[in-house]
């Protein structure tokens, strides 16, 4: 038999907390892009329509700048950002090219169901400099995805439309079971949008793309229903310490 | 919009496969599912010209050799007198009226028209109606169907502003309001322009007189107008997103030839206005620029041959953009069409190097906060900002989702309450949270706080375990970095609280500047781990908890103890710790004590389900020599 002095107590086992896991994945994805050369930079979740939706070749008549898509405040005279793109708007006019910068957080469009929240979170970044074309945008994001997804995940690129980019496309990655997910989308700036941040269309170009940061969150952690992230349920939440 | 494979096929000469149909609308970026050789495509709203088959037929030809064998009425149309007026030329440049009779109405379709209803397994309305919706499908313009002897002499399209009640010819009221483009007649509306007609001019099983009005309006008067009136329309779709000016007389002459092949025609007249002539775009392509975006080395002929097999037409050193493409503006919009045909997945990639930051190892206040905040059990979580309760100083949303979320959060204390209070009610008893947000104020302001809200036990651990949490020991953690004089943590009141649970409630809440920023070394919290961890569904049944506490006579008997009850796992058993460890030196005999929390997945957990759990573990226990249960009976 031990002597007494020899027994040592349980051990104390220290309980971490969590990150959230939106959080988590948005800063991850964000450090992943600061690698890459983009700059972080902020802005604000209330918005003016101008920056939100004019600056950036959505015009007045565009349905996404109806009552029943975007939360407006304080008697029409602001929205909730529907999207973090107005950022990269207020960053092309503060800078001049060559700039590669990101911006990430939280986004507000009005939808509430099983697969829409009315709150959820973007990345999006954007590169302007000279002869920047679809091509680079192609190398961005396939380094973007493979950071992500691995080197063995299989890609594709569909066009899309965005106001704010021409042209637009949509990136889906093939799952395992054999479907195809989209991703993010992106493209290469209009020149409208060049433009009205006093940037020379005729001198300079630009890639943007844009991720949901749930939907990728949602792939890598096997989460199939978007509403557990809000829920502050200590069980989930623990799951990511 | 679904369309059937059959009909696409038949336009095209190879009759490819629906697989490499399929594959060419997704190069072309035409999004769509597949389910019993129909296509359920989701167009993207650039591209209402190929809400057709048609439209499709029309892209598809820059990889197949399509044909639109479609029979158009040739004779000679008489004009109508109509006693038709215009009040709202600007939203409507062209409109179109067909009157046709008929002898009598087709007991059966055939040929094409049958095939629409058929192959689509759609629901037939009225002969007129009917042809209208197949032509929509066809060509992509809709067309409107008034019985003509439904209708007034006098008619006329008009903006109005007033509420107006409005029964739809969908046997639905609805309620006009603001500003609404309507056609009307002897003053009763008789169609909300683009998107429904009236019930009392609507076409019937009977009607074999026929007004048909083709037009073009604004998408702007058209767009909203199907949500605003809860009113699901083809139409509106289509003219939200722009139709073919000039395609008026081709569509008519159309519809009339499928009326034709089922009906005798006794009478035929055509009214047509135009007020602004259709003027095409003209884009001189430039050649760099579009190898520039594109990252390509095209020859021109290479662009000029793809944009003319997309109906573009060379005009010199011009290309008119064809009259049913309203989205084609620029050299960016050019070299978007470019690249449809030759396949985005086949532009070569081209390695872009951005300049690297230089990386400031600026301290973060919020990753040094988070750090020490999970350091010390806390989870990080988010709430979203629409709450019921208001100050002076909230921002009230114009269009909330419902009156409970009326108002932008000027503070996180309800939200942490209720994040908190939700974990009690499933039966957390250690609860510590906390929140980074930005709140905005009605001012302008903007301040970002940290909320941390904290009850219950301050752990699980033996150590912790009896220690319950309040304002002393969330001060003791905010001390670590920041002066204890200069916060004010608040206890919160469960007066108005529905719950019997009685911890005590530690809250605090302040700006994130107010701390300072040289108390932790800086830390690179986040990293993109190398692998994530899967997340297991969470039980929404109850769990209930089981104490089992041991005596032990023989020291080295611990050990093995521990490992066997902490070790044990069942699919029941949602959590074990040891919440009790006392060794009694004088009488040489270790007191120790494990809870086990019980959950299922599947359904609530019956006592003798538990019971078994507990008993096999019991049995387990004592099998270590000196290991007891006092008090427990054989």
């Amino acid at each position: 038999m031990s002597s007494s002095k020899d027994i040592k107590p349980p051990v104390i086992v220290k309980e971490f907390g969590a990150h959230h896991p939106i959080n988590r994945m948005k800063d991850s994805i964000m450090n992943m892009l600061v690698d890459f050369g983009f700059e972080i930079i902020e802005g604000p979740e209330v918005e003016t329509e101008e920056f939100n939706f004019d600056m950036l070749n959505i015009k007045k008549t565009h349905p996404a700048r109806q009552m029943h898509d975007t939360f407006y405040i304080n008697k029409k005279s602001n929205v909730l950002r529907t999207h973090t793109s107005p950022v990269q708007i207020r960053g092309m006019l503060d800078r001049k090219p060559p700039m590669a910068f990101i911006s990430g957080g939280k986004v507000y469009r009005k939808d509430d169901d099983a697969t829409h929240l009315p709150m959820f979170h973007q990345v999006e970044g954007i590169y302007v400099d000279q002869n920047v074309s679809f091509a680079n945008l192609k190398a961005l994001i396939y380094e973007i995805i493979h950071n992500l997804f691995g080197k063995d995940v299989e890609l594709r690129f569909r066009p899309s439309y965005f106001p704010f980019t021409e042209p637009s496309a949509e990136v889906d990655i093939l799952s395992q079971d054999g479907k195809w997910l989209e991703i993010l989308g992106c493209g290469i700036v209009n020149p409208v949008v060049l433009n009205n941040c006093n940037i020379d269309p005729n001198k300079f170009s630009g890639l943007a793309f844009g991720l949901g940061v749930e939907r990728i969150a949602m792939l890598k952690y096997g989460v199939n229903d978007i509403r557990e992230f809000y829920k502050s349920n200590l069980d989930f939440l623990r799951q990511f310490s | 919009m679904k369309v059937s494979y059959k009909h696409l096929a038949k336009c095209i000469h190879s009759v490819p496969s629906i697989n490499e149909i399929s594959e060419k609308l997704f190069q072309l970026g035409h999004e769509h599912e597949i389910e019993n050789e129909i296509f359920d495509l989701e167009l993207t709203p650039n591209r209402g010209d190929c809400l057709s088959v048609n439209g499709l037929i029309r892209d598809l030809s820059v990889f197949f050799d399509t044909k639109l064998n479609q029979k158009y009425y040739d004779d000679r149309i008489e004009n109508l007198s109509l006693d038709f007026t215009n009040n709202a030329k600007s939203k409507c440049t062209n409109i179109s009226f067909l009157k046709i009779e008929i002898q009598e109405c087709p007991q059966a379709y055939k040929g094409e028209l049958d095939n629409y209803f058929k192959d689509l397994n759609l629901n037939k309305n009225n002969f007129f109606t009917d042809v209208s919706n197949y032509i929509s499908y066809e060509t992509g313009q809709p067309t409107h169907c008034y019985d003509a002897l439904k209708i007034e002499k006098e008619f006329s399209l008009e903006v109005i502003d007033q509420e107006a009640k409005f029964q739809t010819l969908l046997d639905t009221e609805i309620n006009l309001k603001g500003k609404n483009l309507v056609f009307k007649s002897d003053d009763k509306i008789i169609n909300l322009a683009g998107v429904v007609g009236a019930k009392s001019t609507s076409c019937s099983n009977e009607t074999k007189s026929v007004l048909i009005e083709c037009a073009y309006f604004n998408p702007e008067d058209i767009i909203g107008k199907s949500v605003d009136y809860d009113i699901k329309s083809e139409a509106a779709h289509k003219f939200e997103r722009g139709v073919d000016p000039t395609c008026h007389e081709r569509i008519l002459r159309r519809f009339l030839k499928v009326v034709e092949d089922h009906a005798e025609i006794k009478k035929v007249e055509l009214f047509v206005e135009s007020y602004d002539a259709f003027k095409p775009v003209r884009i001189k392509p430039d050649i760099s620029k579009i190898n520039s975006i594109l990252g390509l080395q095209l020859k021109i002929d290479d662009i000029e041959n793809k944009l003319t097999k997309l109906g573009f037409l060379k005009n010199k050193n011009f290309f008119e953009v064809p009259s049913f493409r309203n989205d084609i503006k620029n050299q960016n919009d050019l070299a978007e069409e470019i690249a449809r045909i030759i396949g985005f997945n086949n532009i070569p990639v081209s390695k872009i190097n951005i300049p690297k930051q230089i990386k400031k190892k600026e301290a973060n206040i919020e990753n040094k906060l988070k750090s020490l905040l999970i350091d010390y059990g806390f989870n990080e979580i988010i709430n979203n900002p629409f709450v019921k309760a208001y100050s002076d100083q909230s921002i009230k949303v114009d269009n909330p989702l419902d009156s409970n979320r009326e108002y932008l959060r000027t503070s996180l204390k309800c939200s942490m309450i209720d994040s908190l209070t939700y974990n009690e009610r499933r039966q957390q008893d250690s609860i510590k949270l906390f929140e980074i947000s930005d709140v905005y104020f009605s001012s302008g302001q903007k301040k970002r706080l940290i909320a941390i809200i904290a009850s219950g036990r301050i752990g699980k651990n033996y150590q912790d375990f009896s220690n319950k949490i309040n304002n002393k020991y969330l001060a003791k953690i905010i001390g670590e970095f920041t002066n204890q004089d200069t916060i004010n943590i608040e206890t919160i009141s469960r007066d108005k609280m529905n719950s019997k649970i009685n911890n005590h409630i530690s809250y605090l809440e302040i700006e994130t500047s107010s701390f300072n920023l040289n108390i932790l070394d800086y830390q690179q919290i986040y990293k993109t781990p190398k692998s994530y961890q899967v997340y297991q569904p969470i039980s929404e049944f109850p769990s209930s908890s089981r104490d089992l506490s041991f005596s032990i006579k023989d020291f080295d008997a611990c050990k093995p103890l521990e490992d066997t009850v902490l070790s044990f796992s069942h699919e029941f058993i949602k959590d074990i710790f040891i919440f009790d460890y006392y060794k009694n030196e004088n009488m040489k005999e270790i007191k120790i004590a494990f809870r086990f929390i019980f959950q299922s997945n599947k359904g609530t957990l019956k006592e003798n389900e538990v019971n078994d759990v507990i008993n096999t573990i019991i049995k387990q226990a004592l099998s270590i020599k000196t290991v007891q249960i006092p008090g427990l009976k054989n």
